[in-house]
């Protein structure tokens, strides 16, 4: 395993490295794959609007006359839509997204689901970030992204959830994903001095245990990267500076995060955050409204903040939720689970505007009062692998699907 | 490596895997039985085990005597909000003013609540039955403060949990379907006839009791109606049934027909050969190992069945069990912050856990009372992630830096010689699962041999460097196994 090198470089700070892997590993950080778009420093964010965003007042057909019909409690008045078309709109509390849907910075997949929607949350979030609807798969599709990506070996950060927990999106075979819920907490206290640090690098050195356990292998890989990536994730994004105004929000602290490893040195192709719950039940507008204006005012400061250090083109951020919910609302101001909804891309490569099919509520694209999907997240999900991280999706995917004609450049 | 359960490597003699285990009962395999039936074990613990068997040690586990399990002090209840007098014509800036005060007290009841559990696990005279009604916490999973489960409701839960810790699970799962907590948090509380909610119906099935692909959406509907009208009184917050809201027509499940109610429910899902195989799968996940051969699955869904459900002999054959004492189960769990954080204060033998545990363990990615979602902790390597495993370390830092360490009985006491120094600590915390040169490095570490160069410690600081000694020794790889 690559421990052992790094251990000496990280923690002496005398032998920087007399390893030959890992200068070769660096020289070949620095050089551009060739060939490929998106082999340079593109950054994908993913943000996870966890327990099942209801797209319809999310995304609002205020054309549909059905919509007012079945949602007479929760249903957004027509005059309070942020007007897109004749047939849909924002809800009310996404005007600052509004104005980046009006700059082309903003596409949205109308109808995206899979087939034999699974209504469990656990199960669909598995499926969603897992891209397997069919199987059990330990692996997330951008794990598997990671492992076949060619990105340098010796990086920790190559890819970093925002989140306490490790998203299944991010498990992969070959790559160890750090999560960051924090910078503040993602340091060893300052007590861990030179003498103890020496002493620990000793220590976990060696692997010969007097016992054996499925987990040793992976509790000595992360401790070593909880010294290491402590000791070096505050230095690589130093000196970084930002007058941004982020919402006081747990999204808008974490999006002022991903600004600052996307302008940093860290060298970070993927980052996921959580925002949610959105599981509304009950009392949706209060809810959802409010979540939904906190995704909307941290997602404009972050692409302002992009733009003002130069990086607004090279992050793009996408989407999802493991699933839409019911087109009618039920008796307790809520709605329950169901299937399609619609998801957003945003920013670097996008090509703003309207894709997928409007959903037609009285129409035939229901099934048992949920809404068909009409397109397949692996659709999406294929063109963002292809189009913007360069790299072919049938492997990261098990499968080919159809790519989303110019949604990305 | 990926995240999930991991079965260790190795092959399962299924044959003699319940046999009691005649192997050596010392100080690695007490250590053992106690982090799995307990939160770990005080070297005095220890000794006084030692000197019994490990029969009667399983023995006394699992026949405790009743324990008192008083909550700590008030807790807030709607009564709490009520006897404010009544919301109605306040403006809304009062009436908003009195929910935030009321939300206050609800955090401050909870973190009470928190901090006086973590207590019990430490000092309890059962400790298996904690241990069971924090794997029952997380199994039955219910959030406190969400969808009105007030503090008085979830310490209610949590003696129900403690009350049948090794109970029958069938005669729990029935009082479980009644619980206030739950039937608010999973709203089958607001449930009726013509609204039937399938919140309960689906999770009681597909987390409690079944698992996915043992019933179908159609059982989920018909035994959502069997649910409907299991409320609770506004008034008193307790468990009612209302005619008026339950729907008493026929209803087809898992194949059985009839005019099912609630209690109908549970004692069908027990007569699934799915349900043994269920919860014997989250025995073994919790005690033994994770991700259990289907064999050894089978062997104890029998086992479970034989005893109709019954925990008490089930886990007596369990934990005195061949497969219990194998190598192959030996350190082949990853501790849970809370089995991470109560395990520390009981190797140090300290009396009283501090309140600041909780925020700790937040960082850890654990709160009690809180579960991420109704699917409970995930476990295994889902523990395992950089800014978990420095938030183990920064609390042990923590730990061993406080005033509350010279509470330590065996910690002051250390031998001054530096090479028997690093041996007690190393056999104490780690019970010597440490490669053969760890010994001489920590002792290097603690007479500052190895340190003449840098300077930073000094031979009369010996307190600094066993404080410091136990820091790295709960920082090695086996102490975050179980």
């Amino acid at each position: 395993m690559k421990r052992g090198p790094f251990l000496l470089g990280a923690l002496s700070g005398l032998t920087v490295v007399a390893n030959a892997d890992h200068v070769f590993a660096r020289a070949l950080a620095d050089t551009p794959l060739p060939g490929l778009p998106g082999a340079d420093n593109r950054v994908l964010l993913l943000i996870n609007l966890q327990g099942g965003n209801d797209g319809l007042n999310c995304v609002v057909p205020h054309g549909d006359p059905t919509y007012y019909q079945v949602r007479q409690n929760i249903a957004v008045a027509p005059s309070d839509v942020l007007h897109i078309d004749a047939r849909v709109g924002l809800n009310p509390r996404m005007t600052a997204f509004k104005k980046l849907y009006d700059k082309n910075m903003v596409a949205i997949v109308q109808g995206v689901g899979y087939p034999a929607p699974d209504h469990s949350h656990f199960r669909s979030t598995e499926i969603w970030q897992t891209a397997v609807p069919d199987r059990y798969e330990h692996t997330g599709w951008l794990g598997r992204y990671l492992d076949g990506a060619n990105l340098p070996a010796d990086n920790l950060f190559n890819a970093i959830a925002l989140a306490q927990v490790l998203p299944e999106v991010l498990v992969a075979q070959k790559t160890d994903v750090p999560s960051v819920a924090a910078l503040a907490g993602y340091g060893l206290v300052s007590d861990r001095n030179a003498a103890a640090r020496r002493t620990y690098s000793e220590l976990v050195a060696d692997n010969r245990f007097p016992f054996q356990s499925p987990y040793l292998a992976h509790v000595a890989e992360i401790e070593d990267h909880a010294q290491r990536g402590s000791e070096e994730l505050p230095k690589l994004i130093a000196g970084y500076t930002s007058d941004a105004a982020y919402p006081a929000t747990p999204l808008g602290r974490s999006l002022a995060l991903a600004a600052q490893i996307v302008g940093s040195r860290s060298g970070t192709r993927v980052l996921y955050i959580q925002h949610g719950s959105f599981d509304t039940h009950v009392s949706q507008r209060g809810t959802q409204d409010r979540l939904l204006g906190e995704f909307s005012d941290a997602i404009a400061a972050f692409y302002g903040d992009l733009a003002a250090h130069g990086n607004d083109t090279r992050v793009l951020t996408m989407t999802f939720s493991e699933f839409g919910r019911r087109i009618a609302s039920n008796a307790s101001g809520g709605t329950d689970h169901g299937e399609a909804s619609p998801l957003f891309l945003i920013g670097g490569g996008v090509k703003g505007g309207l894709y997928g099919t409007t959903p037609d509520l009285g129409g035939v694209q229901t099934n048992m009062g949920n809404l068909k999907y009409t397109t397949d997240f692996r659709s999406v999900y294929a063109t963002v692998i292809e189009r913007w991280l360069g790299r072919p999706s049938a492997p990261v995917l098990f499968g080919n699907y159809p790519q989303i004609g110019g949604l990305i450049s | 490596m990926a995240a999930g359960l991991h079965r260790p490597t190795g092959q399962l003699d299924v044959t003699t895997a319940l046999v009691p285990y005649a192997g050596p009962w010392n100080e690695r395999a007490a250590s053992h039985l106690m982090r799995r039936a307990g939160f770990g074990a005080t070297p005095g613990e220890l000794h006084r085990m030692l000197t019994r068997s490990m029969q009667q040690t399983v023995d006394d586990l699992i026949h405790f005597p009743p324990a008192d399990a008083s909550p700590p002090g008030e807790l807030v209840d709607l009564q709490t909000l009520l006897a404010q007098g009544p919301l109605r014509g306040l403006d809304a800036d009062t009436r908003r003013q009195r929910l935030m005060g009321f939300r206050m007290e609800e955090r401050r009841s909870i973190l009470a609540l928190q901090h006086w559990w973590l207590n019990r696990m430490l000092v309890t005279p059962a400790p298996l039955q904690e241990k069971m009604t924090f794997l029952l916490h997380g199994h039955f999973t219910t959030a406190a403060i969400q969808k009105n489960v007030t503090p008085a409701l979830i310490y209610q839960q949590n003696q129900l949990y403690r009350d049948n810790a090794l109970g029958n699970l069938r005669d729990l799962t029935l009082v479980v379907s009644k619980d206030p907590a739950m039937l608010l948090y999973l709203d089958n509380a607001r449930s009726s006839k013509a609204h039937p909610n399938e919140n309960y119906a689906r999770e009681l099935m597909e987390l409690f009791t079944l698992g996915r692909g043992n019933y179908s959406e159609e059982d989920v509907r018909q035994s959502a109606r069997a649910f409907t009208g299991w409320t609770i009184n506004r008034a008193t917050q307790q468990f009612v049934q209302n005619p008026r809201l339950h729907d008493d027509g026929v209803k087809t499940f898992l194949g059985r027909t009839g005019n099912f109610d609630g209690s109908d429910i549970v004692t069908v899902i027990y007569q699934q050969p799915a349900c043994s195989a269920f919860w014997a799968t989250t025995l073994l996940n919790w005690f033994v190992y994770n991700d259990p051969e289907p064999q050894l699955v089978d062997a104890v869904a029998h086992l479970l069945e034989k005893n109709d459900y019954q925990l008490a002999p089930v886990l007596s054959v369990l934990l005195r069990s061949n497969v219990f004492f194998s190598e192959r189960a030996y350190r082949a769990l990853v501790k849970s912050p809370a089995e991470f954080v109560v395990g520390t204060y009981k190797a140090f033998g300290m009396p009283e856990i501090d309140p600041s545990a909780v925020r700790a363990m937040a960082q850890m990615g654990q709160v009690l009372f809180y579960p991420p979602n109704v699917a409970g902790w995930p476990g295994g390597a889902a523990w395992l992630t950089s800014q978990m495993m420095i938030a183990r370390q920064n609390f042990v830092a923590g730990l061993v830096n406080s005033a509350a360490m010279q509470q330590s009985p065996w910690l002051s006491a250390l031998p001054r010689s530096a090479g028997q120094a690093a041996g007690v600590l190393l056999q104490t915390i780690l019970q010597g699962d440490v490669p053969q040169q760890s010994f001489a490095q920590l002792a290097s570490y603690l007479d500052g041999s190895a340190e003449s160069a840098l300077g930073t410690l000094s031979p009369e600081n010996f307190e600094l460097r066993v404080r410091g000694g136990a820091y790295l020794a709960m920082a090695m790889p086996a102490y975050q196994l179980n």
